[in-house]
């Protein structure tokens, strides 16, 4: 139902190709270049309209709309010869790089033994290994607080065993771990979609050879899904960049300090917002995610390699771990459960029905309701669990679509709009959302005819789609890309139109990769926090917002109240997904 | 009582009319007679814009009082955007470029930012009907107006730090602070003011009206004082013990944590508490302009501000009953209560080079 105006669109687009595309041309029926350009042309201009804002921005002595606005290089001069930028980024760097080694390593060897081994439990452990997506970064700090803080309740309990608490959240190490091991999803979500469709029969092949399951996965099984796990780690890397929720909460107190956190301190710093410096800090960023992507490319020039999707139908069948090692991948997964599903949610499940806690405080006794008090009295509060459910349900249905079209034009697409769509869609990642959010705010403020929209969801809506644009997307490709081309060429010979190759054999293959992604999205929209700040309003408040706006008044019983919610919302939302998903499946 | 309240109001204010040549009666009478025929008007006027845009700092749990009694008398709507003190100067000053104005009233706790709108001419300035109702130091030039007054005070951690032992005045904190290096070190919080706006006025406020500030900034950092961007980072940690005390918090906020944290407990200078307010304008352009007047004097009337006292935001009017007013919050304090007031003083440290010298001083002070 989702994807019927996309095939409308697709099978019109098919006729307009008929009558466009000059008849001596070698291509059988086009290669629907014109519908490829178009997709991706109103892509960048929805993601360039931000991004180029901020360029502008980047080049002025003040705010764009400011009369004594005039061309100046001072907002460079002034960050370039700022030592706590070049701390900021030093320190940056490191820990966005530290995320990568811990997440990718964890992320590769959860898909390889959820997606190819007969690990036991392996249905609930798909559903688990998600969940430290459901958090946004912001609360997952605060859970963490609660439960492994200098007076969380793990840190007491430990303390009281041993003498002393053997760890240090507020520190960089302790942030880099926390982040690494919150990332694994993002990890697990690429590598096993890529992992979940490769054919067994090498696998089986160095087993019946005498190869130990860890041999298979390293020689046999990380080679073919090499550029899915290159994705995964550049996008980490640029997450790292970008990630605002972590080291605000858990590197203020120590004045450790990131980019974000250094963009965040310049809207305070001189008074007013001095947007054009932190303009140069979004470029800055940018300038980061350009490689990033010209070495994917690089990497991936050749993905035709990495089809491994045939028409031959083959049957996926898992390796055997054997007793003990079932014992040992259990426990390794069950070790990271523990420490990034337990310890967050279980912090924040505390806070939220306790009025305090901490050194000398008895949790059992400060046990109350009251934090869910004011959850039905304050109309914004309500307001904002609902818009969130429409945005994320709806919304993320939507975006899925939105992706797919673009996914499909840039679909073997030999064209020079291919090159363009690389570079685009990771540009807003690499972006703080609050700059986003902020430059899309001033883009349906100062267009005319996108004025209307502004006061209602389909701002956010949009703003959301360009932010997730790199995880969707690259998760739609990741499915798209596994689809062998000798299927689609077989449906070309025979006189199907490229439009009628992807409805009736791509968009069927790749149909339970959709509603993955849609359980994706949701759960990216349900999370996001700081894309909304600058764009919510009176009526389109969001629980994520919000409770970065509650954080500033320190309404922290409501927040965690809130926070409770949103997981709770999540939880459920995937679930739906998963059983959805799992009936396609079949 | 509440009759008695009201007589003092206006013997208070009588030097000040006094000066215009008539005797309070008569001056009441002037002042009050044209505003009930204007009333009747600009309540005409505003019921027919029907709606009032609101562009605030203030959270809804706080403020919900307000917006309900307002719609419930005049049947206006009340569109209240919650959007921080950043957000509201920021969507202000775009939206005024691109002629889009859709705040009547913008209502923030940031002084500095809220003065800086006036004088960058965002203001349209409207007489309250009210403004004979509060100090004079609320009113700035009738375009800006303090809707709330708010102790800046310290919370500690009860159960680390007994209720004795708590410093009474500036200089007994400071010696307190210096007294007990090994039981504080790393365990007392203030706002960052590099990263919050709120903490850049509550000290820079300190600097401009106390001589020992300075020493304050040296013995908190010979704490290793912690500093954070939110008050509610900064509750959390004194609640959960992480650290002791905080100081330099919001103290409105504060007065309500303690009553739902049992851990928790609030204190304020006996010499000295300073108090910032909300500051209300309406915005020049304003889409229902006659909303947002009534908006502003119903918000600065008895009715209104019972209502925000009630939602814990303590009344400027001495003849508010419910919550604290300015008399009730200056014996709840010990008698120490510094308004911070509204004028061009505010606007001091918005000069880049007494704001860069401030945070050198500032971060060479805590260094320790």
């Amino acid at each position: 139902m989702a994807t019927s105006p996309n095939s409308a669109a697709m099978s019109a687009d098919a006729a307009v190709l008929q009558r466009y595309v000059p008849s001596h041309t070698a291509r059988p029926a086009g290669d629907a270049q014109l519908f490829r350009r178009i997709a991706i042309g109103i892509l960048t201009i929805m993601v360039l309209a931000p991004v180029g804002l901020i360029v502008y921005q980047s080049f002025l002595s003040a705010p764009f709309f400011s009369p004594r606005a005039e061309l100046s290089l001072d907002a460079y001069r002034y960050v370039i010869n700022d030592p706590t930028f070049y701390k900021a980024l030093g320190t940056t760097t490191l820990f966005a790089f530290g995320m990568v080694a811990v997440a990718v390593p964890l992320g590769g060897l959860l898909s390889f033994l959820i997606t190819r081994t007969d690990i036991r439990f392996k249905r609930l452990l798909e559903v688990l290994v998600l969940v430290p997506m459901f958090i946004s970064s912001i609360v997952l700090a605060f859970g963490y607080t609660v439960s492994v803080g200098p007076t969380g309740f793990m840190s007491l309990a430990v303390r009281d065993l041993i003498g002393f608490v053997p760890w240090n959240i507020y520190s960089l190490a302790g942030m880099i771990v926390i982040a690494g091991l919150s990332h694994v999803p993002h990890v697990y979500l690429y590598v096993s979609s890529a992992m979940r469709n490769l054919p067994s029969d090498l696998e089986e092949a160095a087993r019946t050879a005498g190869a130990s399951v860890w041999r298979v996965s390293l020689d046999v099984t990380l080679p073919m899904v090499l550029p899915s796990l290159v994705f995964a780690a550049s996008l980490n890397i640029l997450l790292g960049f970008e990630t605002f929720g972590i080291p605000l909460v858990l590197g203020d107190p120590n004045g450790i300090m990131v980019l974000t956190t250094y963009i965040y301190k310049l809207t305070t710093l001189f008074g007013t917002p001095t947007y054009q410096l932190m303009a140069v800090v979004a470029m800055v960023l940018v300038l980061i995610t350009l490689p990033l992507v010209w070495m994917q490319r690089r990497l991936l020039r050749n993905a035709r390699r990495y089809a491994a999707l045939g028409g031959k139908g083959s049957r996926v069948s898992s390796l055997k771990l054997g007793a003990s090692g079932q014992v040992i991948a259990l426990s390794v997964i069950g070790l990271w459960l523990f420490v990034s599903v337990v310890l967050p949610i279980g912090g924040i499940t505390v806070r939220a029905f306790v009025d305090a806690w901490g050194e000398g405080v008895n949790l059992l006794e400060r046990f109350t309701f009251s934090n869910f008090d004011r959850m039905l009295e304050v109309p914004s509060l309500v307001r904002g669990m609902i818009n969130t459910v429409i945005l994320s349900v709806v919304g993320g249905a939507i975006a899925v679509v939105i992706y797919l079209v673009i996914g499909l034009a840039g679909h073997r697409n030999r064209g020079f709009s291919n090159t363009v769509l690389d570079y685009i869609v990771l540009l807003p990642r690499a972006l703080p959302g609050l700059v986003v959010g902020l430059a899309f705010f001033w883009v349906f403020l100062f267009v005319p005819f996108l004025t209307p929209l502004r006061p209602t969801l389909v701002s956010l809506f949009v703003a959301y789609v360009v932010v997730g644009l790199s995880y969707g997307l690259r998760l739609l490709q990741g499915t798209l890309i596994q689809v062998s081309p000798e299927l689609e060429e077989s449906a070309r010979t025979t006189g199907a139109t490229i439009g009628r190759t992807w409805w009736d054999v791509v968009i069927p293959i790749v149909r339970p990769g959709l509603a993955g992604a849609w359980a994706l999205i949701m759960i990216i929209f349900l999370r996001e926090y700081a894309t909304g700040v600058y764009l919510m309003g009176a009526g389109t408040e969001v629980i994520g917002s919000l409770m970065v706006s509650l954080l500033t008044t320190g309404a922290m019983n409501t927040i965690a109240a809130l926070a409770l919610i949103s997981i709770i919302l999540t939880g459920a939302g995937l679930a739906l997904a998963l059983r959805l998903g799992a009936r396609i499946h079949d | 009582m509440n009759g008695r309240n009201q007589g003092r109001t206006e013997m208070k204010h009588t030097p000040v009319r006094g000066l215009l040549g008539c005797s309070a009666l008569v001056c009441a009478v002037l002042a009050m007679s044209p505003t009930y025929a204007q009333d009747a008007a600009l309540i005409d006027a505003a019921k027919k814009e029907g709606t009032v845009t609101i562009y605030t700092s203030t959270d809804a749990e706080q403020s919900q009082a307000l917006i309900d009694a307002f719609t419930a008398k005049y049947g206006i709507k009340v569109a209240y955007n919650d959007v921080g003190t950043n957000g509201a100067y920021n969507q202000v000053i775009s939206e005024a470029a691109a002629s889009q104005v859709t705040a009547d009233v913008v209502w923030s706790s940031a002084m500095d930012l809220q003065m800086t709108l006036v004088k960058d001419g965002y203001a349209e300035p409207y007489k309250s009907a009210e403004a004979g109702s509060i100090p004079s130091w609320a009113n700035y030039q009738d375009t800006l107006y303090a809707t709330t007054i708010e102790p800046i005070g310290m919370i500690y951690n009860t159960g680390a730090l007994e209720e004795d032992r708590i410093p009474k005045t500036r200089a007994d904190l400071i010696k307190f602070l210096k007294d007990n290096q090994a039981e504080l070190k790393g365990k007392v919080a203030t706002f960052d003011p590099e990263k919050s706006g709120t903490g850049f006025l509550h000290h820079t406020n300190d600097a401009r009206q106390t001589t020992d500030f300075w020493d304050l900034a040296k013995a908190l950092g010979a704490d290793g004082v912690k500093t954070y961007s939110s008050s509610g980072s900064m509750k959390e940690t004194v609640v959960s013990g992480e650290n002791v005390l905080a100081i330099n918090i919001i103290g409105s906020y504060a007065l309500d944590w303690v009553k739902e944290t049992p851990n928790l407990g609030v204190t304020f200078g006996t010499d000295y508490t300073p108090a910032f307010s909300r500051l209300a304008l309406i915005s020049k352009g304003a889409p229902h302009p006659n909303a947002a007047k009534l908006f502003v004097d119903f918000t600065l009337s008895k009715e209104g501000q019972e209502a925000l006292a009630s939602g814990g935001l303590p009344s400027v009017r001495e003849d508010v009953t419910s919550g604290l007013n300015i008399k009730t919050l200056n014996e709840k304090v010990g008698g120490g209560l510094k308004p911070i007031a509204v004028d061009e003083g505010l606007l001091e440290y918005m000069d880049p080079a007494k704001r860069v010298q401030f945070f050198n001083d500032w971060k060479a002070a805590i260094a320790g």
